[in-house]
């Protein structure tokens, strides 16, 4: 299982995926899926153990997550 | 493919002459040549990052992605902007200046402008008037430069929405107290939204601290980008209507209008993206050599300024010689015409300069210019102490010749 986050721009998902990789989680950005509403952009998949120490660091760094959903895999 | 020849159909063309423009002296209208990391990475976007940009989450797209993400950041950067999303592409200064004007003023408001203002502003300020947006002009004096203090009393004599300026004229070079005006539009509750066509690149420039609450910019003049692109800065504070609707890839889909969060708000469709790997790079490459540059405009433009005045019959628009300003001389001759003076440059000495109105008919009007126009050099990356000499010595020439 991992998790999917989902941005209010690709601007957010990018800025995202690069402070998230740089403190040493890994990120995939994915097609972003249904399911976490009317996306049609981006979103980034990463580990479910991870989710709760990238929720901490995107939101000291004002990188608001629009959605978010548990997927199996992609 | 053929290359641009400046000599071919017409009867004033002198046999003596060189073939095509040797010396670029309309750095004003656009720079060229560009720097080498700029044209490699035009050339990169073409060929490599193939993706539309947003578009898509495969790999190739997203290479694309995160070009234009790196972009947007370097130019930031070097412009001093806190936020990178407050920065926005736009197909140009143009385009910029009309999403800021008619994007932010309604029938009813009042907005005090410069009477040096490009027809970029210019043009659509009279469109708003003709809707009934209040237009108060505040003269510049013969250097082309803007009071603040007449824009104070301006703006105090009743309630404003905007105070609209140009950083720098396109005719003069004369750098307007921008950082002034915005404190006193911001005194009276107005905004302030600059024109900074002339300014990008040959001013050290922080966004930061400026206090525009707008500022638009061509990226193919002093930012030393490609032609197709240029960039506005939006603060916090303003939320103009966007113009252009449409596909913006991320975020919801769903929605009827424009999303809400910058940049998508203001960059609906595909975007520019060899224009903004171009740009990209040309701020990376400013951000190491911008000072140099500069240094170099301002000695060689000065150069240029004491050399025609020392041919005499000249007069140059602007600030004196010992002025800081924007690497622009324009001049006109007491009997001889700025179009055949610039006619002249090119075909029969390889110069290209340009005459005419600038698209500034407010600044030509403003020094007296209207009806005679004016010959403009730009002065900008590439020129060299010998391309001053050079024209200085074909003007003297030309100056005996034409009279």
């Amino acid at each position: 299982m991992f998790a999917a986050l989902g941005f209010g721009s690709t601007h957010d998902a990018l800025d995202a995926e690069q402070l998230l990789g740089d403190l040493g989680i890994t990120v995939v950005p994915i097609p972003a899926p249904k399911t976490l509403g009317a996306l049609c952009g981006i979103a980034l998949r990463i580990e479910l153990a991870d989710e709760q120490r990238a929720n901490a660091y995107l939101e000291a760094a004002g990188i608001g997550v629009t959605a978010r959903t548990s997927i199996e895999d992609v | 493919m053929s290359t641009p020849s400046s000599t071919q159909g017409h009867a004033g063309d002198a046999s003596s002459g060189p073939a095509a423009t040797t010396i670029y002296l309309d750095h004003g209208a656009t720079s060229w040549p560009k720097p080498t990391p700029v044209v490699d990475a035009v050339h990169e976007a073409l060929t490599v990052y193939g993706g539309n940009p947003g578009r898509g989450a495969y790999r190739l797209a997203m290479a694309t992605t995160r070009l234009i993400h790196e972009s947007r950041r370097d130019v930031a950067a070097f412009l001093g902007v806190p936020h990178s999303r407050d920065l926005l592409f736009q197909p140009g200064c143009t385009e910029a200046m009309n999403l800021v004007l008619r994007g932010l003023l309604s029938p009813g408001d009042r907005v005090v402008a410069c009477s040096m203002e490009h027809n970029a502003v210019a043009r659509p300020l009279h469109a708003l008037a003709a809707l009934g947006v209040e237009l108060v002009v505040v003269q510049a004096d013969d250097t082309g430069t803007v009071d603040a203090d007449e824009v104070e009393r301006a703006v105090a004599e009743a309630p404003t929405r905007a105070v609209v300026c140009q950083h720098a004229s396109n005719l003069t070079g004369a750098i307007q107290p921008v950082a002034d005006l915005g404190d006193i539009a911001h005194g009276h509750g107005a905004l302030l939204l600059v024109d900074g066509a002339q300014a990008g690149g040959h001013l050290d420039i922080d966004l930061s601290t400026l206090g525009a609450d707008a500022w638009a910019c061509s990226g193919h003049k002093g930012l030393l980008g490609p032609q197709g692109i240029g960039v506005v800065y939006l603060s916090a504070e303003v939320d103009p209507t966007p113009l252009v609707l449409g596909g913006t890839g991320g975020g919801s889909s769903e929605s009827e209008g424009a999303p809400t969060v910058r940049p998508d708000r203001y960059e609906a469709g595909t975007p520019n993206t060899p224009g903004i790997a171009g740009l990209g790079a040309a701020a990376r490459y400013l951000a190491v050599h911008a000072a140099e540059q500069r240094v170099t405009e301002r000695r060689l433009v000065r150069k240029l300024h004491e050399g025609i005045l020392e041919i005499g019959g000249f007069r140059v628009l602007g600030p004196e010689p010992t002025e800081v300003r924007v690497p622009v001389l324009a001049i006109t001759h007491e009997r001889i015409d700025a179009d055949r003076l610039a006619f002249a440059l090119d075909r029969n000495h390889g110069i290209a300069a340009r005459a005419g109105l600038h698209c500034a008919p407010w600044a030509h009007r403003t020094l007296g210019t209207i009806d005679t126009g004016a010959l403009r050099f730009g002065v900008g990356f590439g020129n060299t102490d010998q391309h001053i000499d050079a024209v200085l010595d074909a003007l003297a020439a030309l100056t005996r010749e034409l009279s």
